[in-house]
């Protein structure tokens, strides 16, 4: 186990120096520029470029821009917003966390009831509950994250005047304590919402497919012919081992909402890094978007790190 | 009488759904005494494993139909509730099937699978009492005792075989049924283990079924043999006999479709033709279309003919009306 750790953590750290190089070249080779951005659209004065690419390095050659980058990065210092004229760093700091409550709550809240309709479906296949949660997951899984956002808005906001539309918490209020808490996760119900719809398809198909190998395999054979009951059976033998595609999923889906969250941040105004990156993405502010990158990297990296591992423990054929 | 362990009359299985229907065994006659071992064989798709199946009744309840008898140790395992079955399996009736590679879950230590499968007929045993039965079998069946904490993948396709033989003895079962368990196996593995199975036999008291396409495998192993085709049994008697001296048309074809390994180097013969389509209802002998030695009186149904030597024929060539 702790060499298949050792060389599991080996290969997180390749991975995220490999999605860094990638990302830096891509951004670069990208058309367009900051300096742009910041002469603003009517300037073309080429001495102000010449003055602005020198403040920021950008007049050095692109290995030599890599490699400082490289050695700032490494002391975590991210550099300066060209945009903002910030630490990178402390905007990213101040925007993670809620990005991570975001991205965590909708993350588990689809594994656990995904992966249970895709159990019961399964468990009765054929029947109404199975037609009607295999309808229900293929129009969510033909859904736009962005649209759904938005109709539940129009439905929970607009129409029913239920629930926030925007922000974290309420701008007009400030709650402390307990009062806080649930200011925030009102705030939290349509994006997480809307994320858990999207993401309940994958967990339901894998869920579902595979409970239904597993119970058709030999050993589950097996263990009815000894007599065992059907619930033992289920609970203890198909159960762990129709859970494992799932937790592949879970790593999977976790990466792919870390990086497509922007979307439903902007949809509901949620003071994540989505906006950020957005926002760099736009006005091609370097610095900015490399660090957000990183950040991306390193967390899927650790998140995969995590699955592995609890795939390791769970499965005793992975042992590298 | 008292002696019949097993007693299979009338017995049909029929697949159905939607649209039709299959008759994957038909009207099979048999029964098998105490102590003694039969092998069941034919090509595939002849219904064998289906015939075994319907009799631990592990086939879907909603796609089958099964009709007849089968009484074991005086129970109709036909007409048996769920709750009185579960009482004879494993501890009367139990069965190794064709993959055991597959037979063990593969994220459960062979102990914990053992434990619990013991524990369905003995819920208080503990485990020192269920390792120490356990490896007792495992040395029946020539597998060191450290083979009870490993997972399943840790073992070879061989070995897989002898832990499942294990576990199917492990509540020392009045009637063993084999479907095609060594056929997965290298002759040598399936040897020794065949030898194994006939030796423990003799000890524990069992009778065996052995299911399986290769008549090597009933000639060393079994006592009586049937034959069957396109679901129904065509030929049943003693080993001796039947491989001897096989009467049924469609029993010669099978036997001479295997090499000998003696005598001279002959190109081997294959039956011509096809199995018949088995969602539709035959008037006469199912074999007819593919027997070289077809009459006219083919076209209606054969009686089972009996001959001497406990031995049953389906065939118009050995009486009956002509």
């Amino acid at each position: 186990m702790k060499r298949y750790l050792f060389k599991r953590l080996l290969t997180g750290l390749l991975t995220i120096v490999i999605a860094f190089v990638i990302n830096f070249l891509i951004i670069n080779l990208a058309p367009g520029d900051p300096i742009k951005t910041l002469m603003g659209k009517e300037s073309d004065d080429p001495v102000l470029r010449a003055a602005l690419e020198e403040k920021y390095g950008l007049n050095k050659p692109l290995h030599i821009q890599f490699f400082s980058y490289l050695k700032t990065a490494m002391r975590g210092d991210l550099g300066i917003s060209i945009i903002y004229n910030r630490p990178v760093a402390d905007m990213i700091a101040e925007k993670l966390p809620a990005t991570i409550l975001l991205v965590l709550t909708s993350g588990v809240l689809s594994l656990i009831i995904g992966t249970a309709m895709g159990i019961v479906a399964a468990r009765k296949e054929g029947t109404f509950i199975d037609v009607l949660f295999s309808g229900f997951s293929y129009i969510l899984n033909s859904m736009p994250s962005f649209w759904l956002g938005l109709m539940l808005i129009i439905i929970f906001s607009t129409v029913l005047n239920i629930l926030p539309t925007y922000g974290m918490t309420d701008a007009r209020a400030s709650y402390t304590g307990m009062a806080y808490v649930l200011d925030v996760i009102k705030h939290m119900i349509l994006p997480v919402g809307t994320l858990v719809l999207i993401e309940i398809p994958m967990y339901y198909r894998i869920a579902k497919s595979s409970v239904l190998q597993v119970t058709n395999e030999d050993y589950i054979l097996t263990l009815r012919a000894t007599g065992m009951s059907e619930k033992k059976i289920f609970n203890k033998y198909i159960f762990r081992n129709a859970i494992l595609p799932t937790v592949t999923i879970f790593g999977i889906s976790l990466a792919y909402l870390i990086t497509g969250v922007s979307l439903i941040e902007t949809v509901f105004a949620w003071p994540g890094t989505g906006r950020l990156v957005l926002t760099a993405i736009n006005q091609r502010d370097y610095p900015t978007l490399i660090g957000i990158y990183l950040i991306m990297s390193v967390s899927i990296a650790v998140v995969m790190i995590v699955v592995d591992i609890v795939y390791a423990i769970l499965d005793p054929r992975i042992r590298y | 009488m008292d002696n019949v362990i097993l007693d299979v009359r009338n017995f049909n299985v029929t697949y159905v759904n939607k649209y039709k229907k299959v008759y994957a065994v038909k009207d099979a006659n048999f029964s098998i005494n105490r102590g003694d071992s039969l092998g069941i064989v034919g090509e595939s798709g002849s219904g064998k494993s289906t015939m075994a199946m319907a009799l631990l009744r592990l086939l879907p309840e909603k796609s089958t139909e099964i009709s007849g008898s089968a009484y074991f140790l005086g129970k109709d395992l036909v007409k048996l509730s769920e709750e009185e079955l579960k009482k004879l399996r494993w501890k009367e009736l139990s069965v190794v099937f064709q993959k055991s590679m597959n037979s063990l879950s593969p994220v459960h230590r062979i102990r914990t699978q053992v434990e619990d499968i013991y524990r369905v007929h003995n819920p208080k045993a503990t485990r020192e009492e269920i390792a120490e039965r356990f490896i007792h079998l495992l040395k029946l069946v020539n597998l060191s005792d450290r083979v009870y904490n490993l997972y399943p993948h840790e073992l070879s396709g061989g070995m897989l075989q002898r832990v499942s033989i294990a576990i199917s003895l492990i509540n020392n079962p009045k009637l063993l049924i084999m479907d095609e368990a060594t056929t997965a196996l290298d002759v040598v593995t399936q040897g020794q283990i065949l030898d194994e199975v006939v030796k423990m036999e003799k000890e524990m008291d069992m009778t065996r079924i052995m299911i399986t396409h290769d008549m090597s495998v009933v000639a060393t192993s079994c006592n009586k043999v049937a034959v069957m085709y396109a679901g129904e049994i065509m030929e049943l008697g003693y080993v001796k006999d039947v491989l001897k001296k096989p009467m049924h048309p469609y029993t010669k074809g099978l036997m001479a479709s295997f090499p000998s390994l003696k005598g001279k180097k002959e190109k081997l013969q294959s039956i011509g033709g096809f199995l018949p389509d088995l969602s539709k209802k035959y008037e006469g002998c199912i074999f007819a279309p593919r027997c070289s030695s077809a009459m006219d009186i083919c076209q209606k149904k054969p009686p089972v003919i009996e001959m001497e030597n406990g031995r049953t024929v389906r065939c118009h060539l050995y009486g009956g009306e002509r």
